[in-house]
């Protein structure tokens, strides 16, 4: 059975580049543009792995991931989280542990521009793991 | 203030809040003429007993005790008052006297509650006074004592004490006390104290002389209360005036930092304005670059299919102008975002320890690529700094990036981390080429690259790297050829930071952060 991958990112062509790259390796990908559209996507496809872009419109990856913390999703807490920006990760973790007083508790962290081998090494790394567990 | 207690004050001395400059002077006034009264009553007592043992002027003594003694019972009382005139607020006594008084001879009201008392106080010390001083006349002679112009200093004091007016109005009663005194002993209805061996008997039946006398004093004591008022007159109105510009000073520098401290809340907005400018500029001008370098990286990696050689030629220089794009756009916004102050937010608890380290880290690979060897030096006790983690890391990575650009493949690059003199001093030493004489003043200036424009390179990195060193307080210089180098190669890049950004107690290593949810 296939891995599914539920990526959100609001830019078409890194939606596009990410598809194409995980569908080459067998992954099955669900897409977002939003961390709305995202978080009803999380609920009807219960993914193996979750890819999340941080600023974008509406609702961002900080909200995203501060929502994830809540009770009401603790049935998805066990699915990998990897963050995929454009924003450097230190600069990330200060703001997001700044606005919102948490551990930002994320999986794996790949900075854009995609690294095809970078990214498919990471994703694969994560849900290897998940098999594991 | 203790009111009065020597008739002087300290500069320095605390005043009672609300006490304006006219105010302080004058209740300081009231205790002088307390001082003055005690040195009127040892005057009194010296002159009687000159008078009567080494002139031989024969009269009473005992009145004269007498009186000295009432006037030292009545001047405790108004040392004691004196010294809390401004405790309570409302005067009793006075209140009563002065109204009618006020009215009677059109004094304005005074500015302040304690003024008003104040001159209450010394209307009265005044009335006494005079009465005093014609009782002692009275027992010395009357017409014939030329003390009889002391009522000249009452007048004198209720000018400077009280208001002009009644300076006026202490002459006329000074003169009219006297009229009745002389008046009373001419027609025999009080007796006659004769100075004997001082002056002629029966001059005080002399019309002609006493009418000398009292036109003498009349306008002794009224000449005497205009010079005293008209030149109180004229302090008084530059006091206030001098109290006035004091306010208007007062005023005009409050408003002058009302004024500031909105200029500085108007900085603090643009600040606020052009990090979110920079925050979403940042976002908007990768996104569309990381896209098209993301498409590229795929078409590179063989993901759309065989390239022949000339387009994975192309695709590769594409993806190369593609990242040196993105690198100058994060530098522009690094040197906007320190420019900004953004630094100050970012300023944390940092190990410098681990800065070095992941500083190291972020270059291994690069290089790793030339075969250069990265050899770090430093002390693993390194203090704890209030710095931002971040720049600093940025700066060492920069300052080390550099040098393995410019060492040639399979030599060495060094990082040397110190204290000296408390200050903490940050080496970075390299075999390359070493920096030209012409080059070397304009290393750290914005977009400045160097005589060799082959080496990939935005010509931000030093100036971004002298920026975060200046807004931690340090220095940066550097020397070519590498001093320290024996071949006389390479450069050395220093920079410092200061004791201040040391933290106090130096402690274990930072915590470490968990980064993987589940174990």
């Amino acid at each position: 059975m296939a891995y599914k991958v539920l990526l959100v990112d609001d830019d078409p062509d890194i939606r596009d580049v990410v598809t194409m790259l995980l569908e080459s390796k067998g992954y099955e990908t669900v897409t977002a543009c939003d961390g709305i559209e995202f978080l009803a996507a999380l609920r009807a496809e219960e993914p193996d792995l979750m890819i999340i872009d941080l600023l974008m419109p509406k609702m961002d990856g900080f909200a995203v991931l501060k929502e994830l913390e809540d009770g009401r999703w603790s049935k998805y807490r066990h699915i990998p989280i990897l963050i995929l920006s454009s924003v450097r990760e230190e600069a990330s973790r200060r703001r997001y542990e700044l606005e919102t007083a948490l551990e930002f508790n994320v999986d794996d962290y790949v900075e854009k521009p995609i690294n095809p081998e970078v990214l498919l090494e990471r994703v694969e790394r994560l849900v290897n793991k998940q098999k594991k567990a | 203030m203790t009111t009065g207690s020597g008739g002087r004050a300290a500069p320095g001395e605390k005043k009672s809040p609300g006490l304006n400059p006219e105010e302080s002077a004058l209740v300081l006034r009231i205790g002088v003429f307390v001082k003055m009264r005690w040195l009127a009553i040892a005057g009194v007592l010296i002159a009687g007993l000159l008078a009567t043992q080494v002139f031989g002027i024969q009269f009473s003594l005992v009145p004269i005790y007498i009186i000295c003694f009432v006037m030292a019972l009545y001047n405790l009382f108004f040392f004691y008052q004196a010294r809390h005139l401004n405790a309570e607020a409302s005067g009793s006594l006075p209140e009563v006297l002065t109204v009618p008084l006020r009215r009677l001879l059109i004094v304005p009201k005074a500015t302040s509650p304690l003024i008003e008392k104040v001159r209450a106080t010394g209307n009265i010390h005044i009335t006494v006074d005079l009465a005093a001083l014609t009782v002692i006349l009275h027992f010395t002679g009357g017409i014939e004592n030329p003390f009889i112009f002391y009522f000249v200093f009452h007048v004198i004091l209720a000018g400077i004490l009280l208001h002009y007016r009644v300076a006026y109005l202490v002459a006329t009663w000074a003169i009219l006390l006297v009229v009745l005194l002389v008046g009373l002993e001419y027609y025999a209805i009080i007796p006659h104290v004769h100075l004997e061996g001082f002056a002629a008997a029966g001059l005080y039946q002399q019309v002609s002389y006493i009418l000398s006398m009292l036109v003498a004093l009349s306008t002794c004591l009224y000449a005497s209360a205009y010079m005293v008022t008209s030149i109180s007159g004229e302090l008084r109105k530059r006091q206030r005036e001098v109290v006035a510009l004091q306010q208007k000073g007062l005023t005009e520098k409050t408003r002058e930092l009302e004024e500031a401290s909105k200029e500085l809340t108007k900085l603090e907005e643009g600040r606020q304005h052009l990090l979110r400018f920079l925050a979403m500029a940042s976002h908007d001008l990768k996104a569309p670059l990381s896209a098209v370098q993301s498409y590229i990286q795929l078409m590179l990696g063989g993901f759309s299919g065989e390239l022949t050689d000339k387009q994975r030629q192309m695709l590769g220089r594409s993806s190369t102008r593609i990242t040196e794009q993105l690198e100058l756009i994060s530098d522009l916004l690094d040197i906007s975002r320190i420019e900004g102050g953004q630094m100050v937010k970012e300023v944390e608890e940092v190990s410098l320890v681990q800065v070095v380290q992941d500083s190291v880290e972020n270059v291994r690979a690069l290089a790793a690529d030339k075969n250069i060897k990265l050899n770090t030096q430093m002390s693993t006790s390194l203090p704890k700094l209030k710095a931002s983690g971040i720049r600093l890391k940025q700066a060492i990575t920069n300052l080390l990036a550099n040098a393995v650009k410019f060492t040639p493949e399979k030599g060495d690059v060094l990082l040397r981390v110190t204290e000296q003199n408390r200050d903490i001093y940050l080496e970075v030493m390299d075999m390359g080429t070493g920096i030209s004489t012409e080059d070397m003043p304009k290393i750290f200036d914005d977009f400045y690259r160097g005589g060799d424009r082959q080496k990939p390179g935005t010509g931000l990195g030093l100036s971004i790297v002298r920026r975060v060193v200046e807004a931690h307080g340090g220095k940066i210089w550097a020397e070519s050829p590498n001093p320290e180098d024996k071949k006389g190669r390479g450069s050395k890049f220093t920079f410092t930071l200061p004791e201040n950004l040391i933290m106090a107690g130096k402690k274990p290593n930072q915590r470490e952060r968990v980064r993987n949810r589940k174990k």
